[in-house]
Protein backbone atom coordinates (compact mmCIF):
# COMPACT_ATOMS: atom_id res chain seq x y z
CA UNK A 1 0.00 0.00 0.00
CA UNK A 2 1.17 3.97 -0.01
CA UNK A 3 4.79 4.32 0.30
CA UNK A 4 6.06 7.73 2.14
CA UNK A 5 7.78 7.62 5.56
CA UNK A 6 4.84 4.84 6.49
CA UNK A 7 4.34 1.61 4.82
CA UNK A 8 0.62 0.81 5.46
CA UNK A 9 -1.56 -2.46 4.87
CA UNK A 10 -5.16 -4.17 5.32
CA UNK A 11 -5.27 -6.21 8.49
CA UNK A 12 -7.55 -9.44 8.99
CA UNK A 13 -10.33 -7.43 8.92
CA UNK A 14 -9.80 -5.41 6.14
CA UNK A 15 -9.38 -2.00 8.26
CA UNK A 16 -5.68 -0.35 7.04
CA UNK A 17 -3.28 -0.12 9.81
CA UNK A 18 0.28 0.86 9.82
CA UNK A 19 2.63 -1.98 8.02
CA UNK A 20 5.93 -0.22 9.06
CA UNK A 21 8.93 1.94 7.86
CA UNK A 22 9.24 2.25 4.05
CA UNK A 23 12.58 1.04 3.94
CA UNK A 24 13.08 3.24 0.94
CA UNK A 25 14.44 5.07 3.44
CA UNK A 26 17.37 3.16 4.46
CA UNK A 27 18.73 4.24 0.74
CA UNK A 28 18.14 7.90 1.24
CA UNK A 29 19.81 7.76 4.63
CA UNK A 30 22.78 6.18 3.37
CA UNK A 31 23.10 8.78 0.17
CA UNK A 32 22.56 12.00 2.41
CA UNK A 33 24.92 10.72 5.21
CA UNK A 34 27.40 9.79 2.54
CA UNK A 35 26.97 12.95 0.63
CA UNK A 36 26.85 15.16 3.81
CA UNK A 37 30.63 13.16 5.10
CA UNK A 38 31.88 13.98 1.95
CA UNK A 39 31.10 16.97 2.23
CA UNK A 40 33.03 17.60 5.51
CA UNK A 41 35.71 15.67 4.65
CA UNK A 42 36.18 18.35 1.69
CA UNK A 43 36.10 21.34 3.85
CA UNK A 44 38.09 19.78 6.71
CA UNK A 45 40.49 19.09 4.17
CA UNK A 46 40.79 22.81 2.63
CA UNK A 47 41.22 24.27 6.26
CA UNK A 48 43.49 21.60 7.20
CA UNK A 49 46.15 23.18 5.15
CA UNK A 50 45.86 26.58 7.52
CA UNK A 51 45.69 24.58 10.17
CA UNK A 52 48.56 21.52 10.64
CA UNK A 53 49.59 21.95 14.66
CA UNK A 54 48.28 18.54 16.44
CA UNK A 55 49.10 18.13 20.18
CA UNK A 56 51.71 15.87 20.51
CA UNK A 57 50.58 12.31 21.78
CA UNK A 58 54.36 12.04 23.40
CA UNK A 59 55.24 12.90 27.35
CA UNK A 60 52.88 12.34 30.62
CA UNK A 61 49.62 10.37 30.20
CA UNK A 62 46.07 10.91 31.35
CA UNK A 63 42.87 8.48 31.80
CA UNK A 64 40.52 8.67 29.61
CA UNK A 65 38.55 5.77 30.24
CA UNK A 66 38.77 3.08 32.50
CA UNK A 67 38.96 -0.31 31.36
CA UNK A 68 35.53 -1.52 31.77
CA UNK A 69 34.33 1.54 30.17
CA UNK A 70 36.39 0.80 27.04
CA UNK A 71 34.89 -2.48 26.73
CA UNK A 72 31.19 -1.29 27.16
CA UNK A 73 31.78 1.05 24.52
CA UNK A 74 33.51 -1.43 22.25
CA UNK A 75 30.88 -4.32 23.34
CA UNK A 76 27.59 -1.91 22.41
CA UNK A 77 29.26 -0.76 19.36
CA UNK A 78 29.94 -4.44 17.94
CA UNK A 79 26.56 -5.45 18.88
CA UNK A 80 24.68 -2.25 17.40
CA UNK A 81 26.81 -3.00 14.04
CA UNK A 82 25.67 -6.42 14.37
CA UNK A 83 22.19 -5.58 14.62
CA UNK A 84 22.52 -2.74 11.70
CA UNK A 85 24.07 -5.60 9.52
CA UNK A 86 21.55 -8.42 10.08
CA UNK A 87 18.77 -5.92 10.89
CA UNK A 88 19.36 -4.47 7.23
CA UNK A 89 20.53 -7.42 5.19
CA UNK A 90 17.18 -9.12 4.18
CA UNK A 91 16.17 -5.51 3.53
CA UNK A 92 18.83 -5.15 0.85
CA UNK A 93 18.46 -8.59 -0.73
CA UNK A 94 20.82 -10.72 1.72
CA UNK A 95 19.47 -14.32 2.10
CA UNK A 96 20.93 -14.99 5.34
CA UNK A 97 20.03 -16.53 8.74
CA UNK A 98 19.66 -13.00 10.34
CA UNK A 99 17.17 -13.25 12.98
CA UNK A 100 18.55 -15.33 15.91
CA UNK A 101 22.02 -13.89 15.49
CA UNK A 102 19.59 -10.02 15.49
CA UNK A 103 18.13 -11.00 18.71
CA UNK A 104 20.71 -12.48 20.50
CA UNK A 105 22.91 -9.65 19.55
CA UNK A 106 20.04 -7.13 20.91
CA UNK A 107 19.62 -8.70 24.21
CA UNK A 108 23.53 -8.48 24.57
CA UNK A 109 22.66 -4.76 23.64
CA UNK A 110 20.25 -4.29 26.34
CA UNK A 111 21.81 -5.81 28.94
CA UNK A 112 24.76 -3.74 28.42
CA UNK A 113 22.46 -0.32 28.02
CA UNK A 114 21.60 -1.53 31.32
CA UNK A 115 24.58 -1.81 32.37
CA UNK A 116 25.98 1.35 31.37
CA UNK A 117 23.03 3.38 32.82
CA UNK A 118 23.74 1.83 36.43
CA UNK A 119 27.56 2.29 36.16
CA UNK A 120 26.88 5.93 34.63
CA UNK A 121 24.47 7.15 37.61
CA UNK A 122 26.61 5.35 40.48
CA UNK A 123 29.99 5.28 39.73
CA UNK A 124 31.13 7.74 36.99
CA UNK A 125 31.00 11.79 36.84
CA UNK A 126 27.45 12.05 35.18
CA UNK A 127 27.43 15.39 35.25
CA UNK A 128 30.25 15.54 32.80
CA UNK A 129 27.75 14.28 29.95
CA UNK A 130 24.98 16.51 31.04
CA UNK A 131 24.18 19.31 28.21
CA UNK A 132 24.17 22.65 29.68
CA UNK A 133 22.60 25.71 28.17
CA UNK A 134 25.82 27.52 28.41
CA UNK A 135 27.89 24.31 26.25
CA UNK A 136 25.41 25.79 23.32
CA UNK A 137 28.22 28.59 22.88
CA UNK A 138 31.01 26.14 23.17
CA UNK A 139 31.16 25.52 19.34
CA UNK A 140 31.19 28.93 18.80
CA UNK A 141 33.39 30.34 20.87
CA UNK A 142 37.40 29.01 20.46
CA UNK A 143 38.47 30.42 24.09
CA UNK A 144 35.60 27.84 25.56
CA UNK A 145 37.50 24.58 26.29
CA UNK A 146 34.98 22.09 27.38
CA UNK A 147 35.40 19.48 30.68
CA UNK A 148 35.74 15.74 29.68
CA UNK A 149 33.32 16.07 26.82
CA UNK A 150 33.07 18.65 24.72
CA UNK A 151 29.74 19.81 23.01
CA UNK A 152 29.45 17.49 19.86
CA UNK A 153 30.23 14.55 21.45
CA UNK A 154 27.74 15.32 24.24
CA UNK A 155 25.05 15.84 21.41
CA UNK A 156 26.36 12.11 20.22
CA UNK A 157 25.86 10.55 22.99
CA UNK A 158 22.37 11.78 23.94
CA UNK A 159 21.39 11.17 20.42
CA UNK A 160 22.64 7.82 20.51
CA UNK A 161 20.77 7.51 23.73
CA UNK A 162 17.45 8.18 22.97
CA UNK A 163 17.68 6.03 19.59
CA UNK A 164 19.39 3.15 21.27
CA UNK A 165 16.63 3.59 23.83
CA UNK A 166 14.19 3.53 21.05
CA UNK A 167 15.66 0.37 19.68
CA UNK A 168 15.65 -1.50 22.92
CA UNK A 169 12.10 -1.03 23.76
CA UNK A 170 10.51 -1.46 20.78
CA UNK A 171 13.23 -4.61 19.88
CA UNK A 172 12.23 -6.18 23.06
CA UNK A 173 8.57 -6.28 22.46
CA UNK A 174 9.42 -7.59 18.69
CA UNK A 175 11.39 -10.51 20.44
CA UNK A 176 8.05 -10.99 22.15
CA UNK A 177 6.35 -12.01 19.24
CA UNK A 178 9.05 -14.44 17.84
CA UNK A 179 9.57 -17.97 19.28
CA UNK A 180 13.29 -18.16 21.54
CA UNK A 181 14.69 -20.50 24.10
CA UNK A 182 12.82 -18.68 26.42
CA UNK A 183 8.98 -18.41 25.54
CA UNK A 184 6.96 -19.83 22.69
CA UNK A 185 5.12 -16.19 20.86
CA UNK A 186 1.99 -15.61 21.60
CA UNK A 187 1.68 -13.73 18.21
CA UNK A 188 -1.01 -11.80 19.84
CA UNK A 189 -0.48 -8.18 19.68
CA UNK A 190 -3.20 -6.74 17.81
CA UNK A 191 -1.96 -6.07 14.06
CA UNK A 192 -2.05 -1.97 14.79
CA UNK A 193 0.01 -1.89 17.87
CA UNK A 194 2.39 -4.51 15.95
CA UNK A 195 2.76 -2.09 12.91
CA UNK A 196 3.59 1.33 15.38
CA UNK A 197 6.29 -0.83 16.80
CA UNK A 198 7.54 -2.19 13.57
CA UNK A 199 7.59 1.67 12.48
CA UNK A 200 9.06 3.34 15.48
CA UNK A 201 11.79 0.25 15.44
CA UNK A 202 12.40 1.22 11.65
CA UNK A 203 12.39 4.74 11.81
CA UNK A 204 15.06 4.26 15.12
CA UNK A 205 16.79 1.46 13.27
CA UNK A 206 17.41 4.58 10.01
CA UNK A 207 18.37 7.29 12.78
CA UNK A 208 20.86 4.76 14.05
CA UNK A 209 22.38 4.12 10.46
CA UNK A 210 22.68 7.59 10.17
CA UNK A 211 24.30 8.11 14.11
CA UNK A 212 26.95 5.34 13.64
CA UNK A 213 27.90 6.49 10.18
CA UNK A 214 28.63 9.59 11.73
CA UNK A 215 30.15 8.55 14.99
CA UNK A 216 32.50 5.77 12.81
CA UNK A 217 33.54 8.94 10.51
CA UNK A 218 34.76 11.19 13.15
CA UNK A 219 36.40 8.33 15.05
CA UNK A 220 38.50 8.01 12.08
CA UNK A 221 39.09 12.12 11.44
CA UNK A 222 42.84 12.73 11.16
CA UNK A 223 42.01 15.50 14.22
CA UNK A 224 39.79 13.42 16.33
CA UNK A 225 41.75 9.57 16.29
CA UNK A 226 43.46 10.14 19.31
CA UNK A 227 40.21 9.90 21.03
CA UNK A 228 39.95 7.06 19.52
CA UNK A 229 43.05 5.87 20.46
CA UNK A 230 42.16 6.31 23.99
CA UNK A 231 38.75 3.94 23.63
CA UNK A 232 41.42 1.57 22.76
CA UNK A 233 43.69 2.32 25.01
CA UNK A 234 42.59 4.51 27.65
CA UNK A 235 45.19 7.22 27.84
CA UNK A 236 45.65 11.00 26.40
CA UNK A 237 48.88 12.90 26.52
CA UNK A 238 48.70 15.73 28.65
CA UNK A 239 49.66 18.06 25.35
CA UNK A 240 46.04 16.98 23.60
CA UNK A 241 44.54 17.33 27.07
CA UNK A 242 45.76 20.98 27.51
CA UNK A 243 44.88 21.67 23.31
CA UNK A 244 41.46 20.38 23.69
CA UNK A 245 40.12 20.09 27.31
CA UNK A 246 39.97 22.81 30.23
CA UNK A 247 41.75 21.27 33.08
CA UNK A 248 39.93 23.51 35.42
CA UNK A 249 36.46 21.35 34.19
CA UNK A 250 38.24 18.06 34.06
CA UNK A 251 41.04 16.95 35.83
CA UNK A 252 41.99 13.72 35.29
CA UNK A 253 44.09 11.06 36.62
CA UNK A 254 47.62 10.03 35.40
CA UNK A 255 48.13 6.98 33.85
CA UNK A 256 50.20 4.39 34.76
CA UNK B 1 -4.77 -7.11 -0.61
CA UNK B 2 -7.20 -9.81 0.12
CA UNK B 3 -8.33 -12.02 -2.64
CA UNK B 4 -10.52 -11.28 -5.47
CA UNK B 5 -11.52 -14.61 -7.24
CA UNK B 6 -11.39 -13.82 -11.13
CA UNK B 7 -12.63 -16.30 -13.71
CA UNK B 8 -10.53 -14.44 -16.45
CA UNK B 9 -6.63 -13.73 -16.60
CA UNK B 10 -5.33 -10.53 -15.82
CA UNK B 11 -4.30 -8.40 -18.95
CA UNK B 12 -0.38 -9.86 -19.04
CA UNK B 13 2.48 -9.43 -21.80
CA UNK B 14 3.06 -13.32 -23.10
CA UNK B 15 6.14 -14.90 -23.72
CA UNK B 16 7.13 -18.18 -25.19
CA UNK B 17 10.39 -18.68 -26.50
CA UNK B 18 11.49 -21.89 -28.47
CA UNK B 19 14.70 -21.95 -26.81
CA UNK B 20 16.84 -21.50 -23.83
CA UNK B 21 19.16 -18.61 -24.78
CA UNK B 22 15.79 -16.65 -25.58
CA UNK B 23 13.91 -17.68 -22.35
CA UNK B 24 17.36 -16.97 -19.96
CA UNK B 25 17.56 -13.98 -22.10
CA UNK B 26 14.40 -12.74 -21.16
CA UNK B 27 14.62 -13.75 -17.30
CA UNK B 28 17.40 -11.79 -16.88
CA UNK B 29 15.53 -8.88 -19.00
CA UNK B 30 12.21 -8.85 -17.19
CA UNK B 31 13.74 -9.71 -14.00
CA UNK B 32 11.02 -9.70 -10.94
CA UNK B 33 8.23 -8.47 -13.63
CA UNK B 34 8.62 -11.85 -15.64
CA UNK B 35 6.58 -14.54 -14.19
CA UNK B 36 8.38 -18.70 -14.74
CA UNK B 37 5.35 -20.12 -16.41
CA UNK B 38 5.77 -23.92 -16.97
CA UNK B 39 2.21 -26.02 -16.12
CA UNK B 40 0.57 -23.47 -15.04
CA UNK B 41 -1.30 -25.20 -11.98
CA UNK B 42 0.83 -22.63 -9.23
CA UNK B 43 0.50 -19.78 -11.57
CA UNK B 44 -3.03 -19.24 -12.36
CA UNK B 45 -4.14 -18.90 -9.48
CA UNK B 46 -2.21 -16.42 -7.88
CA UNK B 47 -2.56 -14.65 -11.06
CA UNK B 48 -6.52 -14.91 -11.45
CA UNK B 49 -6.84 -13.99 -7.65
CA UNK B 50 -5.07 -10.90 -8.54
CA UNK B 51 -2.75 -11.74 -5.46
CA UNK B 52 0.73 -11.55 -7.80
CA UNK B 53 0.70 -8.98 -10.24
CA UNK B 54 3.81 -9.59 -12.43
CA UNK B 55 3.61 -7.51 -15.87
CA UNK B 56 5.07 -10.47 -17.83
CA UNK B 57 5.04 -14.23 -17.94
CA UNK B 58 7.46 -16.17 -19.48
CA UNK B 59 6.15 -20.02 -20.98
CA UNK B 60 8.67 -22.61 -21.09
CA UNK B 61 6.52 -25.33 -22.15
CA UNK B 62 7.61 -24.86 -26.10
CA UNK B 63 11.62 -25.12 -24.90
CA UNK B 64 12.19 -28.80 -25.58
CA UNK B 65 15.18 -28.81 -24.52
CA UNK B 66 14.22 -28.65 -20.68
CA UNK B 67 12.15 -31.43 -21.73
CA UNK B 68 12.74 -35.37 -20.93
CA UNK B 69 14.09 -38.05 -19.65
CA UNK B 70 17.70 -38.74 -20.95
CA UNK B 71 20.51 -40.94 -19.74
CA UNK B 72 23.70 -39.22 -18.75
CA UNK B 73 26.85 -39.74 -17.94
CA UNK B 74 26.48 -41.25 -14.01
CA UNK B 75 22.84 -41.62 -14.36
CA UNK B 76 19.94 -39.95 -15.70
CA UNK B 77 18.43 -36.26 -16.39
CA UNK B 78 15.28 -35.23 -16.78
CA UNK B 79 13.85 -31.88 -18.05
CA UNK B 80 12.82 -29.28 -15.80
CA UNK B 81 9.24 -29.01 -17.92
CA UNK B 82 8.84 -32.50 -18.39
CA UNK B 83 5.38 -33.43 -17.18
CA UNK B 84 4.73 -35.23 -14.18
CA UNK B 85 2.49 -38.23 -15.78
CA UNK B 86 5.31 -38.37 -18.24
CA UNK B 87 8.30 -39.05 -15.41
CA UNK B 88 5.78 -41.60 -13.60
CA UNK B 89 5.47 -43.53 -16.47
CA UNK B 90 8.23 -43.45 -17.93
CA UNK B 91 10.03 -46.96 -18.18
CA UNK B 92 13.88 -45.50 -17.46
CA UNK B 93 12.89 -43.55 -14.43
CA UNK B 94 10.15 -46.61 -13.35
CA UNK B 95 12.83 -49.48 -13.79
CA UNK B 96 15.44 -47.35 -11.48
CA UNK B 97 14.14 -44.48 -9.57
CA UNK B 98 11.08 -45.98 -8.67
CA UNK B 99 10.88 -43.63 -6.25
CA UNK B 100 10.21 -40.62 -8.08
CA UNK B 101 7.96 -42.43 -10.59
CA UNK B 102 5.79 -43.07 -7.45
CA UNK B 103 5.91 -39.32 -5.40
CA UNK B 104 4.81 -38.17 -9.35
CA UNK B 105 2.16 -40.40 -9.81
CA UNK B 106 0.76 -39.31 -5.92
CA UNK B 107 0.86 -35.40 -6.76
CA UNK B 108 -2.55 -34.07 -7.21
CA UNK B 109 -4.60 -35.76 -9.96
CA UNK B 110 -4.34 -36.83 -13.34
CA UNK B 111 -5.60 -33.65 -15.02
CA UNK B 112 -2.45 -31.67 -13.27
CA UNK B 113 0.07 -34.30 -13.69
CA UNK B 114 -0.75 -34.65 -17.36
CA UNK B 115 0.07 -30.47 -17.25
CA UNK B 116 2.01 -30.02 -14.44
CA UNK B 117 5.53 -30.23 -15.01
CA UNK B 118 8.81 -31.41 -12.02
CA UNK B 119 9.77 -27.69 -11.83
CA UNK B 120 6.71 -26.57 -11.32
CA UNK B 121 6.15 -28.99 -8.42
CA UNK B 122 9.51 -28.19 -6.93
CA UNK B 123 9.03 -24.52 -6.85
CA UNK B 124 5.61 -23.99 -6.31
CA UNK B 125 4.46 -21.34 -3.54
CA UNK B 126 3.60 -22.17 0.05
CA UNK B 127 0.40 -23.35 -0.04
CA UNK B 128 -0.72 -22.06 3.68
CA UNK B 129 -4.08 -20.33 2.99
CA UNK B 130 -3.89 -17.36 4.82
CA UNK B 131 -0.96 -16.97 2.37
CA UNK B 132 -2.82 -17.85 -0.61
CA UNK B 133 -5.76 -15.79 0.39
CA UNK B 134 -3.27 -12.36 0.17
CA UNK B 135 -3.16 -11.54 3.42
CA UNK B 136 0.09 -9.48 3.94
CA UNK B 137 1.81 -12.33 5.86
CA UNK B 138 5.45 -11.87 6.91
CA UNK B 139 5.89 -14.56 3.71
CA UNK B 140 3.70 -11.78 2.04
CA UNK B 141 5.84 -8.70 2.97
CA UNK B 142 4.11 -8.14 6.73
CA UNK B 143 5.16 -8.44 9.80
CA UNK B 144 2.59 -11.09 11.35
CA UNK B 145 2.04 -14.61 10.93
CA UNK B 146 -2.09 -15.49 10.56
CA UNK B 147 -1.35 -19.46 10.65
CA UNK B 148 0.50 -19.33 13.94
CA UNK B 149 -2.08 -16.84 15.86
CA UNK B 150 -3.87 -17.96 18.81
CA UNK B 151 -7.10 -18.37 16.36
CA UNK B 152 -5.03 -19.39 13.53
CA UNK B 153 -5.96 -22.72 11.51
CA UNK B 154 -2.66 -24.42 11.18
CA UNK B 155 -3.62 -28.17 10.18
CA UNK B 156 -1.64 -28.46 7.38
CA UNK B 157 1.54 -26.36 8.95
CA UNK B 158 5.19 -27.01 10.05
CA UNK B 159 5.99 -29.16 13.06
CA UNK B 160 10.09 -28.41 12.54
CA UNK B 161 12.11 -25.18 11.23
CA UNK B 162 9.38 -22.65 11.76
CA UNK B 163 11.01 -19.06 11.68
CA UNK B 164 8.29 -16.31 12.15
CA UNK B 165 6.37 -18.15 8.88
CA UNK B 166 4.84 -22.13 9.65
CA UNK B 167 4.05 -22.92 5.69
CA UNK B 168 5.31 -26.34 4.88
CA UNK B 169 7.07 -27.30 2.02
CA UNK B 170 4.01 -28.45 -0.46
CA UNK B 171 6.00 -30.69 -3.31
CA UNK B 172 5.56 -34.42 -3.40
CA UNK B 173 8.34 -34.93 -5.71
CA UNK B 174 10.89 -33.16 -3.46
CA UNK B 175 11.54 -35.39 -0.64
CA UNK B 176 11.90 -38.24 -3.11
CA UNK B 177 14.69 -36.07 -4.67
CA UNK B 178 16.48 -35.18 -1.93
CA UNK B 179 16.35 -39.33 -0.89
CA UNK B 180 17.78 -39.88 -4.18
CA UNK B 181 20.31 -37.61 -3.41
CA UNK B 182 19.67 -35.41 -6.95
CA UNK B 183 20.97 -32.07 -8.21
CA UNK B 184 19.23 -29.65 -9.36
CA UNK B 185 20.47 -27.65 -12.52
CA UNK B 186 20.11 -23.84 -12.18
CA UNK B 187 20.57 -21.85 -15.48
CA UNK B 188 20.70 -18.23 -16.22
CA UNK B 189 21.96 -15.82 -18.87
CA UNK B 190 25.31 -15.83 -16.63
CA UNK B 191 25.81 -19.58 -16.94
CA UNK B 192 25.15 -22.80 -15.03
CA UNK B 193 25.42 -23.71 -11.80
CA UNK B 194 24.34 -27.08 -9.89
CA UNK B 195 22.81 -27.45 -6.06
CA UNK B 196 22.12 -30.43 -4.38
CA UNK B 197 18.55 -31.00 -4.06
CA UNK B 198 18.58 -30.93 -0.11
CA UNK B 199 20.41 -27.15 -0.33
CA UNK B 200 17.73 -26.13 -2.95
CA UNK B 201 15.02 -25.18 -0.62
CA UNK B 202 15.23 -22.32 1.56
CA UNK B 203 13.60 -21.97 5.05
CA UNK B 204 12.05 -18.97 6.89
CA UNK B 205 15.13 -18.07 8.80
CA UNK B 206 17.35 -17.53 5.70
CA UNK B 207 14.76 -16.33 3.80
CA UNK B 208 11.03 -15.70 4.21
CA UNK B 209 9.55 -14.70 1.02
CA UNK B 210 10.86 -17.02 -1.33
CA UNK B 211 11.06 -20.87 -1.16
CA UNK B 212 14.55 -22.02 -3.31
CA UNK B 213 17.81 -20.64 -3.67
CA UNK B 214 16.59 -19.60 -7.04
CA UNK B 215 17.55 -15.55 -7.39
CA UNK B 216 16.04 -13.25 -10.15
CA UNK B 217 16.76 -14.18 -14.00
CA UNK B 218 17.68 -18.03 -13.12
CA UNK B 219 15.68 -21.28 -14.18
CA UNK B 220 15.65 -24.64 -12.77
CA UNK B 221 16.46 -26.79 -16.33
CA UNK B 222 16.88 -30.00 -14.96
CA UNK B 223 17.26 -32.47 -12.46
CA UNK B 224 20.09 -34.66 -12.34
CA UNK B 225 19.66 -38.36 -11.06
CA UNK B 226 22.95 -39.94 -9.44
CA UNK B 227 23.27 -43.41 -10.43
CA UNK B 228 24.48 -44.21 -7.26
CA UNK B 229 20.99 -44.80 -5.81
CA UNK B 230 19.47 -46.22 -8.71
CA UNK B 231 17.82 -49.52 -8.12
CA UNK B 232 17.69 -49.43 -4.53
CA UNK B 233 15.41 -50.13 -2.19
CA UNK B 234 12.37 -47.34 -2.21
CA UNK B 235 9.66 -46.70 0.11
CA UNK B 236 7.11 -43.34 -0.30
CA UNK B 237 3.42 -43.00 1.35
CA UNK B 238 2.28 -40.06 1.02
CA UNK B 239 -0.94 -39.56 3.27
CA UNK B 240 -3.31 -36.80 2.76
CA UNK B 241 -7.11 -36.00 3.73
CA UNK B 242 -8.43 -37.33 0.38
CA UNK B 243 -6.33 -39.54 -2.14
CA UNK B 244 -6.76 -37.33 -5.59
CA UNK B 245 -5.80 -33.58 -5.47
CA UNK B 246 -5.00 -32.93 -2.41
CA UNK B 247 -1.47 -31.42 -0.90
CA UNK B 248 0.29 -33.91 1.78
CA UNK B 249 -0.46 -33.84 5.37
CA UNK B 250 3.24 -35.93 5.68
CA UNK B 251 5.06 -37.76 2.71
CA UNK B 252 7.88 -39.65 3.43
CA UNK B 253 10.60 -40.73 1.12
CA UNK B 254 13.60 -42.76 1.48
CA UNK B 255 16.23 -44.61 -0.41
CA UNK B 256 17.93 -47.90 1.06
CA UNK B 257 20.81 -50.31 -0.11
CA UNK B 258 19.84 -53.39 1.95
CA UNK B 259 21.71 -56.83 1.94
CA UNK B 260 19.66 -59.80 3.47
CA UNK B 261 18.47 -58.20 6.18
CA UNK B 262 21.20 -55.27 7.09
CA UNK B 263 20.22 -51.68 5.70
CA UNK B 264 23.63 -50.81 4.44
CA UNK B 265 22.70 -47.49 3.50
CA UNK B 266 19.57 -45.05 3.21
CA UNK B 267 18.02 -41.51 2.58
CA UNK B 268 15.26 -40.19 4.17
CA UNK B 269 13.38 -37.00 3.76
CA UNK B 270 9.69 -36.38 4.92
CA UNK B 271 7.85 -33.86 3.32
CA UNK B 272 5.12 -31.25 4.50
CA UNK B 273 6.69 -30.84 7.84
CA UNK B 274 8.63 -27.90 7.57
CA UNK B 275 9.41 -25.57 4.94
CA UNK B 276 11.54 -27.49 3.29
CA UNK B 277 11.73 -31.54 2.28
CA UNK B 278 12.95 -32.58 6.01
CA UNK B 279 16.11 -34.93 5.67
CA UNK B 280 15.89 -37.29 8.12
CA UNK B 281 19.88 -37.22 9.23
CA UNK B 282 19.55 -38.88 12.57
CA UNK B 283 17.62 -41.50 11.22
CA UNK B 284 20.00 -41.99 8.70
CA UNK B 285 22.90 -42.92 10.83
CA UNK B 286 20.37 -44.75 13.77
CA UNK B 287 19.35 -47.14 11.08
CA UNK B 288 22.39 -47.22 8.80
CA UNK B 289 24.99 -50.94 9.27
CA UNK B 290 21.46 -52.09 11.37
CA UNK B 291 19.51 -55.45 10.73
CA UNK B 292 15.72 -54.31 9.97
CA UNK B 293 13.31 -55.40 12.75
CA UNK B 294 10.06 -53.76 14.65
CA UNK B 295 12.23 -52.46 17.19
CA UNK B 296 14.67 -50.81 14.33
CA UNK B 297 11.86 -48.72 12.92
CA UNK B 298 9.89 -48.14 16.10
CA UNK B 299 13.03 -46.09 17.60
CA UNK B 300 13.51 -44.80 13.73
CA UNK B 301 9.77 -42.97 13.89
CA UNK B 302 10.61 -41.76 17.64
CA UNK B 303 13.94 -40.35 16.35
CA UNK B 304 12.35 -38.55 13.20
CA UNK B 305 9.79 -36.73 15.87
CA UNK B 306 12.49 -35.71 18.10
CA UNK B 307 12.62 -31.60 18.24
CA UNK B 308 9.09 -31.04 16.64
CA UNK B 309 6.82 -28.50 17.97
CA UNK B 310 3.63 -28.43 16.40
CA UNK B 311 0.99 -25.76 16.54
CA UNK B 312 -2.72 -25.41 17.88
CA UNK B 313 -4.05 -28.04 15.78
CA UNK B 314 -1.37 -30.26 14.07
CA UNK B 315 -0.23 -32.43 16.68
CA UNK B 316 -1.87 -35.32 15.03
CA UNK B 317 1.36 -34.73 12.23
CA UNK B 318 3.59 -36.19 14.96
CA UNK B 319 2.18 -39.72 15.57
CA UNK B 320 1.63 -39.72 11.58
CA UNK B 321 5.22 -38.42 10.61
CA UNK B 322 6.59 -41.07 13.16
CA UNK B 323 4.41 -44.06 12.09
CA UNK B 324 5.34 -43.57 7.96
CA UNK B 325 9.30 -43.28 9.27
CA UNK B 326 8.32 -46.54 10.80
CA UNK B 327 6.82 -47.67 8.20
CA UNK B 328 9.74 -46.63 5.61
CA UNK B 329 12.08 -48.20 7.54
CA UNK B 330 10.01 -51.69 7.77
CA UNK B 331 8.91 -52.33 4.62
Amino acid sequence: MGEGIVRYKRDVWGEEVILGVSWDLLWVIAVAIFLLLVAHAFVMAVMAKKNLDRPSKDGRRIVRHESIDRWFHWLMAASILVLIFTGTAPIIGMRIAWLDIHWISGLILTFLVIAHIIRASFWQDFKSMLLMPKDFSEPFDSSKKPGKYYFEQKGMHWAVTVVVLAVVITGVLMFMQIDTPFWDRTNSMPESQLGLVFLLHGLSTLALVALASTHIYFALRPEKIFYTRAMVSGWMSEDELAANHDPAKWAPKEAD
Amino acid sequence: MVATSHDVMPDIELYQPTDEANALDLANTLGSDGWILAGGQDTFGWLKDRNKNPSAMIELTQIDAWKGVREVDGGVEIGAVTTLTEIAEHPLIQSQYGLLATAASKVASPQIRNVGTLGGNLNQDARCWYYRRGLDCYRAGGNICYADSPEGLNREHALFGASRCVAVSPSDTAPALVALDATMVISSSAGQREVAAEDYFVGPARDIVNMTVLNEGEILTAVRLPSEWANAEFYFEKVADRNVWDFALVNIAAAMKVSGDTIEDVRLACGAVECVPRRLQSVEDAVRGQQRSEQLASRAGELATEGARPLNYNHFKVPLMANLVKRAVRA
